[in-house]
């Protein structure tokens, strides 16, 4: 018993930030068909990770992560059968979610403009890169990467950092996600009232908008703007620390936080050279950097995780920094069961994430693998 | 007032807040700004640090009025008997909690999802915590930065073959807060059709993990852990950020060999190893090299303009600056103004979505109080004098 159960979704979208929109609907229960290419299907489907690394229609990873629980089938939707057949589709469809520019949507017969009259009552969710209006050059050719420059996050990480080149954040998709995760609340929004809608995603914005604590200041002239790397970091010494092996982040920002490290470290000479407050009123460059310096060699020795609760118990906040095998290993993972096996033909029994909410009555469930390409054409068009 | 119509989906949706800092006010904003009446509870004895960090007036706290624009606030003080007994009376009347307290506070308080639940059947009761409720690990407490570290993304980020840097130290909360949004906007729905209310448990770390999914797949599929790769992707080459006159970077990433044509072409490059994917994969430390000599001095912005018309995904990387001069995002009305209680106009950050039938939004964010008297007399029905007396005992502070 999933919250969407009753919701039937067209999939047009081809990039990530749509199918993981789709993704996001469909684990919640919702019925969600992609409609993709015949022969080569999703471009997703031909981006990696590759099972044994070795590319294919459904070998894809990402592919395999981003369309969990839905159904594929193949339309030509550059021949006029292709388009009838959607359109049949769309007839029992409550929600389209699409990617593509407005010319191709409009020969969809899904013009935003007519969809009132045209079909009463559907959802359009349209996620672009710089919104569906954009007329500004960025948006003929946009990426991730374009979209993280052209919403400030890019420029500003990592943090601290003022010389070397900005770096384009976690992966190579962080903005679609965001996107998709976006789009998604938006549809589950409108379908709570059921009125028809067009909704205008834009990638830009929605960056954008995760820093409305900074940049809301800066807009509204409360915080100074200027071409610094580091315009939206807090300072301090907090940040990433080696290990035994692996990597500790600390921060520290309040007397209580030095109070901790003092007891953590057995009281040292240099901890107890520094003021008590200084963290809150004594933040010096040269101070930081000893703080940095020191506290980094004495992390040297320690496992991150034993350390990492240790500091915990104490009321510090440091936390291990995990990469995919620790999480893979995590008991709090484990215990909330946020990785579950699914079998799949060509990629096997593998593991994949799941969803970061849990709901008591509804919870999301990820009962079937990515669909192969074409897998539900004979089923659902006959 | 803040309590007018403003349409949109959300509508007639009533959400108490009980929420802190970011992640949590970032939820409420979301559900705002899609429609719903959300309404913080807060009080004198317990403020929210962004009402106080560095300002003297907690009525014009910047990094406050920034996250909790169209929203309004109610004080109750939750440290005393009469207090709580108002705020479950208020539950009773909502049809969406939200909370971000640190873990078990809100069991302590005696209002939880259990007690809640007694006042109105069909709550939904969100909870939001770094590791979740529930877990070995689910006592600790974090920050942001945290939240990115432990979720596996930080460990992505640094520069080539060297240590994890994470993220800009600002990524998570507003993530973490959206995935919550989402997660209610779904038992809404569900409660709609059925009459069901339910609990909800949202985990920051979990949410950041689910952000970089792919990896954790090839993790999953091949047993790799990738290290920190700077700005290289696995489909385009080249892929990355150079360095242009006064200090700006230009981005440019090329996803297609024709694309890769059309930059040579500008550039003057004319090298067979670099035709296909493949070859420029092989040698892009070279090609990033040639490259950033090629932008080294030119300027970023008219660089990138010219590249886009000639086929190439190229911007210039926007600092503040160009953040808030940025006309497309004027143009669009993401920056957009709106009215505080005193009248005055003040720019805002909008959502990252537009729709039709949307939610007008027109307020900024609320003064401490400010609508104690709607939510007392018109939401609860209390008479003045109840009101007085209940603000006398130090319920209302």
């Amino acid at each position: 018993m999933t919250a969407l159960r009753t919701i039937r979704i067209i999939e047009l979208a081809e990039g990530v930030a749509g199918e993981y929109c789709g993704k996001l609907l469909a684990d919640f229960g919702a019925s969600v068909i992609k409609i993709e290419r015949p022969g080569t299907g999703s471009p997703t489907r031909h981006m990696g990770p590759f099972k044994d690394d070795v590319p294919g229609t459904d070998t894809s990873g990402l592919f395999a992560y981003l369309n969990t629980n839905k159904k594929s089938v193949t339309l030509d939707l550059a021949i006029e059968a292709g388009v009838t057949a959607l359109r049949t589709l769309l007839d029992h469809a409550d929600v389209v979610i699409d990617d593509h520019d407005p010319e191709w949507l409009a020969a969809m017969g899904l013009d935003p403009r007519h969809l009132a009259d045209a079909r009463p009552g559907l959802i359009l969710c349209a996620i672009t890169p710089f919104g569906f209006t954009a007329r500004d050059s960025r948006h003929r050719n946009a990426t991730d990467l374009t979209v993280m420059h052209a919403s400030g996050w890019a420029y500003h990480t990592p943090s601290g950092e003022t010389d070397r080149p900005p770096l384009k954040g976690a992966g190579r998709f962080l903005a679609s996600y965001e996107a998709g995760l976006e789009a998604a609340m938006c549809v589950a929004a409108a379908l709570h009232d059921g009125l028809g809608r067009f909704i205008d995603v834009s990638a830009q914005e929605v960056m954008a908008s995760r820093v409305d604590y900074v940049l809301g200041q800066m807009v509204a002239g409360d915080m100074d703007v200027d071409a610094r790397r580091t315009r939206f970091d807090l300072g301090g010494p907090a940040g990433i620390f080696p290990c035994r092996q692996g990597h500790a982040y600390v921060w520290m920002s309040a007397p209580s936080h030095w109070q901790a490290i003092r007891q953590l470290l057995g009281d040292p000479d240099w901890v107890r050279a520094f003021p008590d407050d200084w963290l809150e009123r004594g933040l010096t460059p040269e101070r930081i950097a000893e703080c940095r310096t020191r506290l980094g060699d004495w992390l040297r020795s320690q496992d991150k995780d034993e350390v990492s609760a240790r500091a915990q118990q104490r009321g510090l906040t440091m936390v291990p920094v995990n990469d995919p095998d620790d999480l893979l290993r995590s008991p709090q993972f484990t215990h909330r069961g946020f990785f579950r096996e699914l079998d799949h033909p060509a990629l096997g029994h593998a593991v994949y994430p799941t969803v970061p909410y849990k709901l008591s009555a509804t919870p999301a469930h990820l009962a079937a693998a990515a669909p192969l390409l074409g897998q539900h054409t004979a089923e659902t068009i006959g | 007032m803040s309590h007018h119509r403003r349409g949109g989906p959300l509508q007639g949706v009533r959400v108490l807040e009980l929420t802190k800092v970011w992640a949590g006010p970032y939820a409420g904003k979301q559900l705002a700004f899609l429609g719903a009446e959300v309404i913080r509870v807060e009080s004198r004895g317990s403020l929210d640090v962004t009402r106080s960090y560095g300002v003297q007036d907690i009525d014009k706290a910047p990094g406050f009025m920034a996250v909790n624009p169209q929203k309004l606030s109610v004080q109750i003080d939750m440290k005393s008997k009469e207090g709580l007994a108002l705020l479950k009376d208020l539950a009773g009347k909502c049809d969406i909690l939200i909370e971000n307290l640190r873990p078990g506070a809100i069991e302590r308080l005696g209002i939880g999802y259990a007690e809640l639940k007694r006042e109105r059947p069909d709550i939904i009761f969100v909870s939001m915590g770094m590791y979740g409720n529930t877990g070995p690990l689910a006592y600790q407490t974090g920050y942001a930065p945290c939240f990115v570290a432990l979720g596996g993304l930080s460990s992505l980020v640094g520069y080539e073959g060297e240590a994890p840097r994470g993220m800009n130290i600002r990524y998570a909360d507003s993530t973490f807060g959206t995935a919550a949004a989402f997660a209610t906007l779904a038992a809404l729905n569900h409660r709609k059709r059925t009459g069901e209310g339910q609990f909800i448990d949202v985990s920051a770390v979990e949410t950041m993990t689910s952000m970089i999914g792919d990896s954790i797949m090839d993790h999953s599929l091949n047993r790799r852990v990738v290290a920190c790769d700077g700005n290289r992707h696995a489909e385009m080459a080249p892929h990355g950020a150079y360095p242009c006159a006064d200090g700006d970077w230009i981005a440019i990433s090329i996803p297609t060999d024709t694309a890769w044509a059309a930059l040579a072409g500008r550039m003057g490059v004319a090298d067979g190893r670099f035709a296909t994917l493949a070859g420029r994969k092989a040698h892009e430390a070279e090609l990033d090299r040639i490259i950033a000599a090629w932008t080294a001095g030119q300027t970023a912005a008219t660089l990138a303009e010219t590249l886009q018309f000639a086929g190439i995904a190229a911007t210039k990387s926007a600092n503040s600056v160009d953040l808030v001069s940025d006309a497309h995002l004027w143009e669009r009305e993401f920056f957009r103004t709106v009215t505080d209680a005193d009248g005055e106009n003040r720019v805002i950050v909008g959502p990252g979505h537009r729709m039709t039938h949307g939610a007008a939004i027109t307020d900024g964010a609320p003064k401490l109080g400010q609508h104690n008297a709607y939510v007392f007399g018109d939401i609860l029905g209390l008479s003045v004098e109840e009101q007085r007396r209940l603000a006398d005992a130090g319920a209302i502070r």
